[in-house]
């Protein structure tokens, strides 16, 4: 049977091979739009890993001199700062960080604040990577100060998060998530671990630069539901040691008791502001910064599902149509059919196959294209599994698509009567 | 002749209206789709006002720092755009503006969220707005950090629900500003011309920016003419790396004049060490993606003109009997492809416009008033023409090759 469809398949290949295409393109439009929409549904139910609600984040902008000012002029305009000055006012910007927190621990309606560089759901990201024992990781990073696993109620699994244990520390103490601790420390107990960067040539690590775990938190998926898990590394900020060269924070994060207004952003930030009235401050609601993030998230896919309904919409008319000349166009050959005997069921049977035979075709080649994507790994957040569930859905929707385009025509063709089908031969 | 065939694609239109319908309904959306991308282009590179003299504008966006093993790159600083890009030779004025930044105000327990933008007096008068109220602030507010500002009609509204706003103060990241003017809103779309609010730029809280040479700020050098635009752009080239770096570390320092959508080509497809824009390569990236996006339409389309063409295999015999050519048959039949093209183009046309209201409506983009203009329309109709001749070309070239005799048997495959 199926070598008879195909050869009469074959009889048009003109006509068909366009058909095909036009079967091809769909099915790959579909599985492109259908990834994404699987790959946020996948992620959407992995955990966050964080808190969202009575959370505010304050982002700091500073107004201070950065790294590519010009230090040596000619003209003497500005004197040149030294380095032990720059160092001087990162200290004192670091102080002044402390006191914003010191000033909000203040009011009434905070339970806890925390200082981090990489809030979530903002448009800053840190990513890095290490070398370890020849392999290559790939994470995202952030720096928190104590207390922000309580403010922002991160996890803690295994181990503890920074305290002041650490400050004596001869090392870096990091806290690392689950996906990272398995990939690294495959059945190890990751707590305790050191990290060392390893490039081949190298020495000795500086026992400073070493980074050791003290902890695992479940996970920080910063970006929010619909980003694809990935490693991550928090560092410990320090905003009170004398000797630390680093910058401080630039983030505040905020949790307030259940049940405060909003107006505690207005008086937060004047308190902020008269603490440091050369600074500007833009603070935000987290489950603010999350609906505009999702919306960020959601906007393009949306756009791409509303253009792709109407593709489909119009290839399935075009298909229809199409389908239903060639059926006007083989009357005969059909009233032959009728005549030598063939049912009703028969006919609907042999065009609804054809044109299954011709989808087939179409999106097997169709799986041979997407299934590049995978194999060569181009969007390596994309799992697998994530592209077998939205090709299982495309080769369903699309079946069902041009088998209904089929079954108009086929039904047509099926009350053809062999005598007036035949009348001009 | 012309007149006749055209007169012949019309009846042939409505012959089989429900075909017609399939095939308007596949041409009109396409169209739909390819104008309102046409539309969002068109409002983030034409001349619009206040960019009404872009044909002789260029701007300084990118700047690149590299050094050994590392780079840095970012807008330019307002020290590199203040000792390197003044007094260019050919240029008229040259303003300075800042990347907008978000501004918090709260008003009776309410916040609201401003982007305020920072500028020089120049760029008053090298950008056209049309002040609803007041007036641009002057050279002397800006070296003196006069706390004034021109706001846009958002924020009139905003702040004073509507009443006239000169004279009357705003505060802004905790700095009160007088209001002097009132502009239109610019699409945030705009880089160089979008903001809520427009201060001096020496009413930043801190003097620091003055000593950096890259980040957050952009420059625009108004020519005499486009002629000047090669000199300007060499003689910038060549002062910038004469520059002095702010440390050993750093080797090199671009930071090209170019026009936005140069900036925009060289942002994409810019290379690590050169700063050339790619212009070109944008252009192409657009044709790609409208033609990947039309091929299935055009294939949809090809498939419904194919079995229509067959359909007329007797009309064709015969005409080919009595010694019509292939060329004058292809031609036809292109004419009736192009016919329901423009007629599909049209509707496209009436519902764009919709779908372009409802976009500036649903206030996705702030500010976007998306219209269909002169330069739309053009483009839409471009495309129209284009689409018909993608869809159109195949099936006419394989119904001119039928043969008579077959034709007029009417067994075809």
């Amino acid at each position: 049977m199926t070598r008879h469809l195909l050869r009469l398949v074959w009889n048009r290949k003109r006509s068909n091979l366009l058909i095909a295409i036009e079967i091809l393109l769909s099915f790959i439009v579909l599985t492109a739009v259908g990834t994404v929409a699987v790959f946020y549904v996948d992620n959407y139910r992995k955990p966050l890993g964080f808190d969202v609600e009575n959370i505010w984040t304050v982002a700091l902008e500073m107004n201070e001199e950065g790294r590519t000012s010009v230090t040596e002029q000619s003209d003497g305009e500005a004197a040149p700062p030294q380095a032990a000055a720059a160092a001087r006012e990162r200290q004192a910007r670091r102080a002044l960080v402390e006191q914003l927190l010191l000033t909000l621990r203040d009011m009434p309606e905070v339970e806890a604040v925390a200082g981090a560089t990489v809030t979530p759901y903002s448009d800053n990201t840190w990513t890095s990577d290490i070398e370890v024992g020849g392999r290559r990781y790939r994470y995202g990073a952030s720096a928190g100060t104590d207390d922000l696993a309580r403010v922002l109620g991160l996890r803690v699994t295994r181990g503890r998060w920074f305290t002041s244990e650490d400050d004596a520390a001869a090392w870096r103490p990091i806290v690392i998530n689950d996906r990272l601790a398995r990939e690294m420390f495959p059945g190890k107990d990751p707590v305790g671990q050191f990290v060392d960067e390893t490039r081949p040539g190298d020495t000795a690590p500086d026992p400073a630069n070493r980074m050791r775990v003290v902890g695992v938190i479940t996970d920080y998926r910063k970006a929010g539901e619909y980003a694809a898990p990935e490693n991550f590394v928090f560092n410990r900020a320090r905003l009170h040691d004398e000797k630390s060269e680093a910058e401080p924070v630039r983030d505040l994060v905020i949790r307030v008791k259940p049940g405060t207004a909003a107006d505690f952003e207005a008086r937060a930030v004047a308190r902020l502001r008269s603490a440091a009235p050369d600074w500007s401050f833009q603070a935000e609601p987290l489950p603010q910064s999350r609906e505009s993030a999702l919306r960020l998230w959601l906007a393009p896919l949306a756009a791409a599902a509303i253009v792709s309904l109407f593709l489909l919409v119009m290839v399935a008319m075009g298909l229809s149509g199409v389908l239903w000349l060639h059926v006007t166009q083989r009357t005969r050959e059909i009233g032959l059919r009728r005549a030598k005997g063939a049912t009703v069921v028969n006919i609907r049977r042999q065009l609804v196959g054809e044109v299954m035979l011709l989808t087939a075709v179409a999106t097997a080649v169709g799986l041979a294209i997407v299934v590049q994507f995978p194999v060569l790994e181009v969007f390596s957040a994309v799992s697998p599994f994530v592209y077998g569930v939205s090709l299982a859905i495309s080769f369903a929707c699309i079946f069902l698509l041009t088998a209904a385009c089929a079954w108009v025509p086929a039904r047509m063709a099926s009350v053809i009567q062999p005598a007036d089908a035949l009348r001009y031969e | 002749m012309l007149l006749s065939y055209l007169k012949l694609a019309w009846r042939v239109l409505w012959r089989r209206p429900f075909f017609t319908v399939i095939s308007l309904f596949g041409i009109c959306f396409t169209l739909v789709v390819l104008m309102v991308a046409t539309a969002v282009l068109d409002h983030v590179f034409a001349p619009i006002a206040p960019e009404v003299r872009q044909d002789r504008t260029l701007g300084i966006y990118r700047a690149r720092m590299t050094g050994d093993r590392m780079q840095t790159s970012s807008m330019p600083g307002y020290l590199l755009l203040d000792r390197y890009a003044r007094h260019l030779p050919g240029v008229e004025r040259m303003a300075i503006f800042s990347m907008p930044r978000m501004a918090y105000s709260y008003q009776q327990g309410s916040r609201i969220r401003s982007l305020i933008k920072l500028t020089d007096a120049e760029y008053w008068r090298v950008l056209d707005f049309t002040f609803v109220e007041g007036g641009p602030y002057t050279d002397q507010d800006v070296a003196g950090g006069t706390m004034v500002a021109v706001i846009n009609e958002t924020t009139r509204d905003r702040f004073f629900g509507g009443a006239p706003a000169v004279g009357r103060t705003i505060e802004a990241d905790g700095q009160r500003f007088r209001v002097i003017g009132v502009v239109p809103d610019v699409p945030i779309l705009r880089l160089v011309a979008n903001g809520d609010i427009y201060a001096p730029l020496t009413t930043a809280k801190t003097d620091a920016y003055r000593r950096e040479l890259l980040g957050g700020f952009g420059g625009l050098l108004l020519a005499r003419s486009q002629a000047d635009f090669p000199a300007i752009k060499a003689e910038l080239e060549t002062r910038i790396r004469a520059a002095e770096l702010p440390g050993r570390q750093w080797k090199t320092l671009t930071a090209p004049a170019e026009s936005f959508f140069e900036f925009v080509a060289g942002s994409l497809f810019g290379g690590r060490d050169e700063p050339r824009a790619h212009p070109e390569r944008l252009w192409a990236l657009l044709a790609a993606a409208g033609f990947l996006f039309s091929l299935l339409p055009a294939v949809n389309l090809v498939n419904l003109n194919m079995s229509r063409i067959m359909e007329r295999a007797s009309e064709i015999g015969v005409r080919k009997a009595f010694g019509a050519s292939s060329h004058s048959l292809v031609g036809q039949f292109i004419l009736e492809n192009l016919v329901l093209s423009l007629v599909g183009g049209a509707a496209g046309f009436a519902l764009s416009a919709v779908v372009l209201r409802a976009l500036n409506g649903s206030g996705l983009i702030p500010y976007a008033h998306f219209t269909i203009n002169g330069r739309v329309f053009l483009y839409g109709l471009g495309l129209a023409v284009f689409f018909g001749l993608l869809s159109g070309v195949y099936p006419a070239w394989r119904m001119s090759q039928l043969h008579p005799v077959q034709a007029l048997k009417g067994g075809v495959r």
